[in-house]
This record gives C-alpha cells, sequence and structure tokens, in this order.
C-alpha cells in the first residue's frame, strides 16, 4: 500500500513537470497530460489524477492573487496590487476579486500560502485577543 | 465608562493598519493527535503552528508537498480542511520560582484549579545543550537521603544518574525520596541564613503515567513539605503523544532558567521508556522510517539531546537529571535502556528479588555505578563508607559460596556476618530520607563494630534507635558533622563518645 502511494506520487509529479513550462501551467501540457492518462490508463490513475490535481492547484494558487473586499475595489487598485505581487514574487501574478462581507471594511488577497489582510475584521479579532 | 472607551480606543490606535502577512495551510488529515498539512511554504522546523479554536501545533515532518504537525491541546474540534498559520515561533513554556508549588501540563500551563500563573519569562523547549567551554566539572555532591546511595553511589550536581528498574521496584519512590531531602537540605539551609547555601529546586516530570500515581506523589510530596521547592510536570496517560512527547523538554527548559540564573536544580523524568513509545507513536503516524523494535532511527537522539541539557555551569548553576527507566524482566540489555544507560553519567539498578526479599530501596550494589565517583562526596561520607562497596561486594560473593558448605573460617564467618549487617542498615522506608550527617553517624558506628554484637535481623530496629538518640540527643555534633564535612580526630572521638553512650542505653 505504501509502495502505491508512493508510486502515485511520483507519477503525479513526473506529470506536473511536464505541464510546466517557463515555471507556468501550460494549459496544452495540461490538455495531452489528461490525454495520456486517458489513452494509458496507468495503475490507480483516479489517485494519481487527484494528486495531479492538487500540485497544479497549488501552482496556480501561486500565479493568482484572490482578493477578497467588503465594499468595491476598483481596477486601478486591483491594477496596483498585480504589480505589487508581481514584483515581489518574481512571477507573473493575475488577479480575480471576491466580495466577502465578513471583512467589515478592507482586503484579503491571497497568494499562493500567503494571505496578506488588511481588514477591520481582523483588527477586531486581534483587539479581541489584546484586550 | 469614559476611561473604559479611552483604552479601547487607545488599543485600537495602537493596532497597525498595515497589512499582515500571514502564512496558511490546510488540515489534509488528521489522526491521533498528528496533522498532515497542505500548505505552509514558510513553515521552520519545530516551529509552532496555529490551529483553530486555540490548539498548537509542532512542525515536526517537513515534506515536499506536505508538513507534518503533532498537535498539543484538544483535536476534537479539528477536521479536514481547517486552515492552519505559521507563528513564526518556537515552542515556549513559562519559567521561574513563579511555578515552584504548582502542577502544569507539557505547555506550562496550570493543571492544579490554584489559578493562573504569574511568570514573566519564557524559554523555547527545544534548546541546544550547553557547550563543552561552558561546563564545569561535576564535584558538589546532591545528596538523595538514601544511605545505600549517597555512601556506595554519589551523585553530584549537574550528574546524569539513571534509575532503572523492573516495575513495581520503588523506581519513583527513589526520586520522590531524592526531591523531598532536597526540600528538608533548602529549609535547613536557608534558616541558617549561611549566604554561601544553594537550594536544590526540584523538577518532576512525569511522563505517560496514571493521573492517580501523579496525583499520589503530589500528596506525598505536600505532606513532606516539599511542593513548595518543586514544580511538577504532568503528561499522564491520557494526555495525546505529543504532549508525552514535549514535557520532559518542556521540565528541562524550567530546570535551565534555574541552572542559567545561577541556581541548582534537579528533574526527575518519569519514565523515559513511556517517553520513547510516545515519540514511537508519533513517528510511525508520521509515517517516518522504523528500526529495531519499531522506533525511528533518531530515538537515541531524541535521549541524548535531552539528558545533554543536564550539566553544571561554569559560574552559574546546574542541573541534576534523574531520568527513570523500567525494565521488562530485569533485562538491562534491551533497546531503550542500553541507550540511556550509554547517554548518562551511571544508574542505580533496582533488583526484583532484592526488593522481594524486603530489601528496600533494592539497590543492586554490583550493577549500580556513579561514573563521577568519589569526587561527588563529602569527605566524611569518603572516611566512614569508602570501603563499604567492596565489602558489600564480598559479602555476595562469599554468600554464594557459603551455600554449598557449612564449615566457614572465622575471617569468612565475619565478613558474612558484617555484610549481613550492612545490608540491614541499608534498609530505609518510603518517603523519609536520612540527613548527611546522621548517615555518618550511623555508618561511624557500623565501622566501628558497635551493630557487631546485636542480632543481625534487629539491626533495622536498632539504626532506627540510634538515628533517634543522634537526632533527640547529639543535635549539635550531627551540626558539626554537617558544617565541617570531614571528620577529624576531635569529632572522631566525639562519635565514638557519642556511639557508646547510646550502647549503654540500648537494649536489643
Amino acid at each position: 500500500m505504501a509502495a502505491a502511494a508512493k508510486q502515485i506520487q511520483l507519477l503525479a509529479r513526473q506529470l506536473f513537470k511536464l505541464s510546466v513550462v517557463d515555471g507556468v501551467v501550460s494549459p496544452d501540457r495540461v490538455a495531452g497530460v489528461l490525454q495520456y492518462i486517458e489513452k494509458s490508463a496507468p495503475a490507480h490513475s483516479v489517485l494519481a489524477l487527484k494528486a495531479y490535481r492538487r500540485l497544479i492547484a497549488t501552482e496556480l494558487a501561486k500565479c493568482e492573487a484572490l482578493v477578497e473586499h467588503a465594499g468595491a475595489v476598483t481596477a486601478p487598485a486591483l491594477g496596483a496590487i498585480a504589480t505589487s505581487m508581481t514584483k515581489k514574487y518574481g512571477r507573473t501574478i493575475t488577479t480575480t476579486t471576491r466580495a466577502n462581507p465578513k471583512l467589515l471594511a478592507g482586503l484579503r488577497v491571497r497568494v499562493g500560502d500567503d494571505i496578506y489582510e488588511s481588514s477591520v475584521s481582523s483588527q477586531l479579532a486581534t483587539l479581541s485577543v489584546s484586550v | 465608562m469614559s476611561t473604559v472607551l479611552e483604552q479601547i480606543e487607545q488599543q485600537i490606535a495602537k493596532l497597525s493598519t498595515k497589512a499582515v502577512k500571514k502564512n496558511t495551510g490546510n488540515i489534509r488529515t488528521i489522526a491521533d493527535g498528528v496533522a498532515k498539512i497542505d500548505g505552509l511554504s514558510d513553515v521552520m522546523y519545530n516551529e509552532m503552528v496555529a490551529f483553530p479554536g486555540g490548539a498548537i501545533g509542532i512542525a515536526l515532518n517537513l515534506e515536499e508537498s506536505e508538513v507534518g504537525c503533532v498537535i498539543l491541546g484538544d483535536v476534537s474540534q479539528l477536521k479536514e480542511g481547517d486552515e492552519v498559520q505559521t507563528t513564526g515561533k518556537l515552542l515556549s513554556v513559562p519559567v521561574g520560582k513563579a511555578l515552584l508549588g504548582r502542577v502544569v501540563d507539557a505547555l506550562g500551563n496550570p493543571a492544579d484549579g490554584k489559578g493562573p500563573i504569574d511568570s514573566k519569562e519564557t524559554y523555547p523547549v527545544e534548546r541546544i545543550a550547553p557547550g563543552i567551554m561552558a561546563r564545569k566539572s561535576v564535584n558538589q555532591p546532591l545528596f538523595t537521603g538514601i544511605m545505600a546511595i549517597d555512601s556506595m553511589i554519589p551523585i553530584g550536581r549537574g550528574q546524569r544518574e539513571l534509575i532503572i528498574g523492573d516495575r513495581g521496584t520503588g523506581k519513583t519512590t527513589i526520586a520522590i525520596d531524592t526531591i523531598i531531602n532536597q526540600a528538608k537540605i533548602n529549609k535547613v539551609g536557608l534558616a541558617s541564613g549561611d549566604a554561601k547555601f544553594r537550594p536544590v529546586y526540584s523538577i518532576y516530570v512525569a511522563i505517560g503515567q496514571k493521573s492517580s500515581n501523579v496525583v499520589r506523589t503530589v500528596a506525598a510530596l505536600e505532606a513532606a513539605g516539599a511542593l513548595e521547592f518543586t514544580v511538577i510536570v504532568a503528561a499522564t496517560a491520557a494526555d495525546n503523544p505529543a504532549n508525552q512527547y514535549i514535557a520532559p523538554y518542556s521540565g528541562a527548559a524550567i530546570g535551565e532558567w534555574f541552572m542559567e540564573n545561577g541556581m541548582d536544580a534537579l528533574i526527575v523524568y518519569d519514565d523515559l521508556s513511556k517517553h520513547a513509545v510516545a515519540y514511537r507513536q508519533i513517528s510511525l503516524i508520521l509515517k517516518r522510517p522504523s528500526g529495531r523494535e519499531a522506533y525511528p532511527g533518531d530515538v537515541f537522539y531524541l535521549h541524548s539531546r535531552l539528558l545533554e541539557r543536564a550539566a553544571r555551569l561554569d559560574g552559574k548553576g546546574s542541573l541534576t537529571a534523574l531520568p527513570i527507566i523500567e525494565t521488562l524482566a530485569g533485562d538491562v540489555s534491551a533497546y531503550i535502556p542500553t541507550n540511556v544507560i550509554s547517554i548518562t553519567d551511571g544508574q542505580i539498578f533496582l533488583e526484583t528479588d532484592l526488593f522481594n526479599q524486603g530489601i528496600r530501596p533494592a539497590v543492586s550494589v554490583g550493577l549500580s555505578v556513579s561514573r563521577v565517583g568519589s569526587s561527588a562526596q563529602i569527605k566524611a561520607t569518603k572516611q566512614v563508607g569508602g570501603k563499604l562497596k567492596g565489602e558489600l561486594a564480598q559479602f555476595r560473593e562469599l554468600a554464594a559460596f557459603a551455600q554449598f558448605g557449612s564449615d566457614l573460617d572465622a575471617k569468612t564467618k565475619a565478613q558474612l556476618d558484617r555484610g549481613a549487617r550492612i545490608v540491614e542498615l541499608f534498609k530505609q522506608p518510603a518517603f523519609s530520607p536520612s540527613p548527611i550527617e546522621l548517615q555518618v553517624s550511623v555508618l561511624f558506628a557500623m565501622q566501628k563494630g558497635f551493630f557487631d554484637p546485636i542480632d543481625a535481623k534487629k539491626v533495622v530496629v536498632a539504626a532506627a534507635n540510634m538515628k533517634n538518640f543522634f537526632t533527640t540527643r547529639k543535635d549539635a555534633l550531627l551540626t558539626e558533622i554537617r558544617t565541617k564535612a570531614a571528620l577529624d580526630k576531635d569529632l572522631e572521638a566525639k562519635l565514638q563518645a557519642a556511639c557508646d553512650e547510646w550502647k549503654s542505653g540500648y537494649t536489643a
């Protein structure tokens, strides 16, 4: 069982490497990988695909800044966030937005594992801990 | 009302409006107090990780695609997908004198219902042991109050002395006796007003023990008035393995505070066999490769890095460690016992057979050793007990031979008689350690043959009577022995006279 899990991880990692061109996930390569899996049907293909999906999702998240906001966010502000994050991480980062009223006011930007937060809800949480 | 509002407003003003960066991850799997986490790309080895609901984890496995964390605290509210975040801090515990007299858990939180602990400082749980240059040789005694140990297997401040034996042979009792004795010495020393007196503070770490046993230990210490000089770190069998794994390191951090601040401390790890088992459990769940007896490859380092933190520091204090190991059927050559024997500076081996024969403490003289030797003994003890170990070893050998023949020469018979009396003399009830000056007096009497006319079976009663005589009627003499710490001709004459006086008044 442990050996099979190791093999699955190895296959997923190999497929992932094939899907990345110049540090960016290539949709064409991903399509090619999926075709290969469909044709060859390797052992534990569902598990391998799940592991592959996780790796691709992690990589895609690194190139995308998810901007959660309570209230309106202007296009120039989003552009500034994208420029700043691109400079910080040294790779092209695009922005997507999502309204989140729980923030009360302010923004939360997620890039990969990192979260940058400047919102009233987080400040209130800090306040509740410190009082 | 307005003051309260002002306080809140000040607090709000203090809060930075700058964006705060957090590194996060999500729980992928969670089982037996161990979580596998996706993300946490910035996490450091041994870093504290914050889980929802206030639980804390320690990052132990940093792998390519996931992080393995042990969770300290309540895991029942955690579930797959929960967000966790790094803290940028190493796990730390409160330290200082505020912990004395308290029972705390592996994280230093109070577990005795006596309210919060007013501690100003914290120390990291994992620390690098003091280096070679910072150390000083061990030459100051740490009296256990147990005559068999203080006279034959002396322990010094900063030493690591293993207590090893099967279950129910009195390992914990020896440790508790030692803690009680430190408290007794502290009380006498502090009352004397001697500026040079250095009290010894004790830390008792209970690992994987039954809660009832911990309660019993606390009660014994409290009854003996030793709790005020003691910190108890409890990670009982009911706690998860992560807490049991971290508890001895927390105890060591508490002890290090005393050592670093020029004080002396004693730490008891009860016991490291259960600690190794807890670590094995964590390692297997983390899917680390297993070796002999399914222990992970770094089980030696687990204990060596812990016990190396006990030291006597140049210009500072000391930390003496008494680790306990439980053997199975007296097998000292098992994996964990041999590891810990090789790390420590000696061992006190307790034998089941001796225990069952009524010889308590059941110290096996042949297998017990203190590598620090007589440099950690006061001169008076050396003078009266220097040859005891040899005499007892000869007695055991002759006793074995004597079983095969009845015709014994006078010399052999005398040696056997003397040996039998020494064995009886070393019998000591639990939780009643003897002060060193009293030990010296009794051993002096033995050396001078005062117990020779007494039937071997009545030596215990006679010794108790003699101790009572010295305590109640020769207090000045005992004080002189304690302060001089060596027997000169004058003291020897006084001791001789006191023993004669006792003998004239004692009827067996």
